[in-house]
């Protein structure tokens, strides 16, 4: 499995002009359910919400992570939004979101094999150059360029 | 060269273990600094770390929201935070692990008894309040209603409330608050040891405490065994993978019910049983004796365990005596039982500065309940310092019950607290029955300054 697999073009928002959290995490749901990966819109959107209530997904650096499980997700799945303007995620170093990576995994686990490429990009976003590279890519095929360098 | 170990984790174990892990590696790295991060994350434990790390290392940075097995670190020094800090601040938990003091060389050997001690103790002490403070706010609401139902009675002449009155209403309400203490007490502690699976056995085994007279001293002990039996059956209870939802909404439940309620009937209660017949028996044969000394004796029990098998014996073989026409053991156990709340009362007023704000507050409303002969008002500070402060309540109950006896105080109603006082006739010699009060109440404050740590622990 590669990162080609997890995330489509369908999914990437490069830019977003959204301007809520709410909002961010409805359109990468949506554009999860065109790449086909979802199947149940509303589900998914309600298990990311939830979790986003438990405790913020903006791990600071400007990268917000939000992820869910749920039924209405049909195999597992990643979403990329940079955004116009900074999103206020309530994250821990108080800073706005400039982008986001949302995950989305199935109820019924099957394998964990994606879970080793959301681990290798979670290290991946703790380097200041890997964000700064995906903060300047211009193009879908750039960020997934990127992303495959990185992370295979 | 300081090495060091970290072991990240979060509940849903996908992101933030990693980058938490990532985090501190790469701050380590500008640092200079060799660590070694195990992960436990979605995918299991990875870069596990060895006994032999562990035994070599400076110390250990726990940056974690779930449990990670930290009983192999015992005697290391520990820094633990929430996961999040450790993305958000791994160089500042690299410099504080740093400068945490290395424990002894022969850290191979799992713990170092001094330290681990302390901790132990900590944790007793942490369990303990969590119940006591729960259970504060029954004592005060209970407590005060009953003082305030003797005024109904009172005032009828009598020391019983009227059947139907507003009066036997409130002495309902106050009883049935007073009555979830020991309760409250022993769930809440068990609670601080289990976390929620902990709630059900620790209520059951408290109610099973209070029903089998076993007070406030029961409900310690039921607390505690609640919570480990509890914490135990969680730990070590393996199920199959598809009956792994079971155990949290089943088994444990029912186990852990199950097992503090035997142990409850069967190793706690029968003693008691058998304890009050002996006290009864004993308290019986001497009684005729020496009168200042059988004063003492009963005033020492009231204090005791505040509602206990030692206090309820008391209690009854002086109200047992009243039939008999017999007032001044009920006078000496009336005194020493308002002197606890008194005392502490008075001691909070003499050294503000050695009590909590709220042991002081609470020390007010004690003043309340120690006037209505309502000894409960004490427990929680007797509960939260048993080894120093019950001796303490024992000798001021003791002196006030002596001093009742060898002036001969005489009490004829049971029960009633300082309304008592204004209902004539009722009290042999008045005014050395106060003194005796005043005098037990003195004894207990100074002696609660006397044994209590230095600094309220918070």
């Amino acid at each position: 499995m590669n990162i080609r697999e997890l995330l489509q073009p369908e999914s990437i928002f490069l830019p977003s002009s959204v301007s809520t959290r709410e909002e961010a995490i409805q359109q990468l749901a949506e554009g999860m359910t065109a790449a086909g990966a979802v199947t149940d819109t509303a589900d998914y959107v309600r298990a990311v919400l939830a979790r986003e209530q438990q405790s913020s997904t903006g791990i600071g650096f400007g990268v917000a992570i939000p992820h869910g499980k749920a039924a209405g997700v049909a195999r597992a799945v990643l979403g990329f939004a940079r955004f116009q303007q900074p999103i206020d995620w309530d994250s821990l170093d108080g800073d706005p979101a400039q982008m986001a990576f949302m995950i989305g995994v199935p109820e019924a686990n099957a394998g964990n094999e994606h879970l080793q490429i959301l681990v290798a990009l979670s290290r991946k976003l703790i380097h200041d150059e890997f964000r700064a590279e995906l903060l300047q890519a211009s193009s879908k095929e750039e960020i997934l360029d990127i992303l495959s360098r990185n992370i295979g | 060269m300081k090495k060091l170990l970290a072991v990240t984790a979060c509940p849903t174990g996908i992101a933030h273990t990693y980058m938490a892990a990532e985090s501190l590696a790469k701050a380590a790295k500008e640092k200079d600094i060799e660590i070694k991060v195990e992960t436990r994350g979605a995918v299991g434990v990875e870069n596990g770390l060895t006994p032999q790390e562990i035994a070599e290392a400076h110390a250990i940075i726990i940056a974690a929201d779930t449990d990670v097995d930290e009983a192999r670190f015992a005697g290391k020094p520990v820094v633990r935070v929430p996961v999040a800090q450790g993305i958000k601040i791994p160089g500042e938990l690299i410099t504080r692990a740093l400068n945490m003091q290395p424990s002894s060389s022969t850290a191979a050997a799992p713990t170092t008894p001094a330290d681990s001690g302390v901790k132990q103790q900590n944790l007793f002490y942490k369990h303990l309040m969590n119940g006591v403070s729960n259970m504060l706010p029954l004592v005060i609401a209970g407590g005060l209603i009953i003082a305030f139902s003797f005024l109904f009675a009172f005032t009828k002449g009598g020391v019983d409330q009227v059947e139907g009155s507003l009066g036997a209403a409130l002495s309902t309400i106050g009883g049935a608050s007073m009555g979830l203490m020991v309760i409250v007490l022993s769930g809440f502690i068990s609670f601080s040891i289990a976390g929620k699976p902990g709630l059900a056995p620790g209520l059951v085994g408290g109610v099973l405490a209070k029903d089998m007279g076993a007070g406030f001293i029961g409900g310690i002990i039921a607390g505690f065994i609640a919570g480990y039996v509890a914490h135990w059956l969680i730990k070590h209870i393996k199920m199959p993978r598809n009956f792994e939802g079971l155990k949290p909404i089943l088994i444990v439940p029912v186990l852990s019910v199950l097992i503090i309620g035997l142990l409850m009937v069967y190793v706690i209660g029968e003693p008691i049983q058998w304890l009050l017949a002996q006290l009864t028996a004993w308290l019986t044969n001497m009684g005729a004796g020496n009168a200042i000394l059988l004063g003492a004796i009963l005033g020492a029990m009231m204090a005791f365990d505040m509602g206990g098998p030692f206090n309820k014996t008391a209690y009854t073989f002086a109200v047992g005596l009243l039939g008999a026409s017999i007032f001044t053991p009920m006078a000496a156990v009336m005194a020493a039982g308002m002197t606890p709340p008194l005392g502490i009362w008075l001691a909070t007023l003499i050294a503000k500065k050695r009590f909590t704000k709220e042991e002081r507050e609470a020390g007010k409303v004690a003043s309340i309940l120690g006037l209505s002969f309502i000894t409960e008002g004490a427990i929680p500070f007797g509960a939260a310092d048993p080894i120093r402060i019950i001796p303490s309540f024992m000798v001021g109950s003791a002196v006030a019950g002596a001093l009742s006896m060898m002036f001969g105080c005489g009490l004829h109603a049971p029960h009633g607290g300082v309304f008592v006082l204004f209902i004539p006739n009722a009290i042999d010699h008045l005014g050395y029955y106060v003194l005796s009060i005043a005098i037990g109440t003195v004894v207990t404050a100074l002696m609660v300054l006397l044994l209590k740590r230095k600094a309220p622990v918070v």
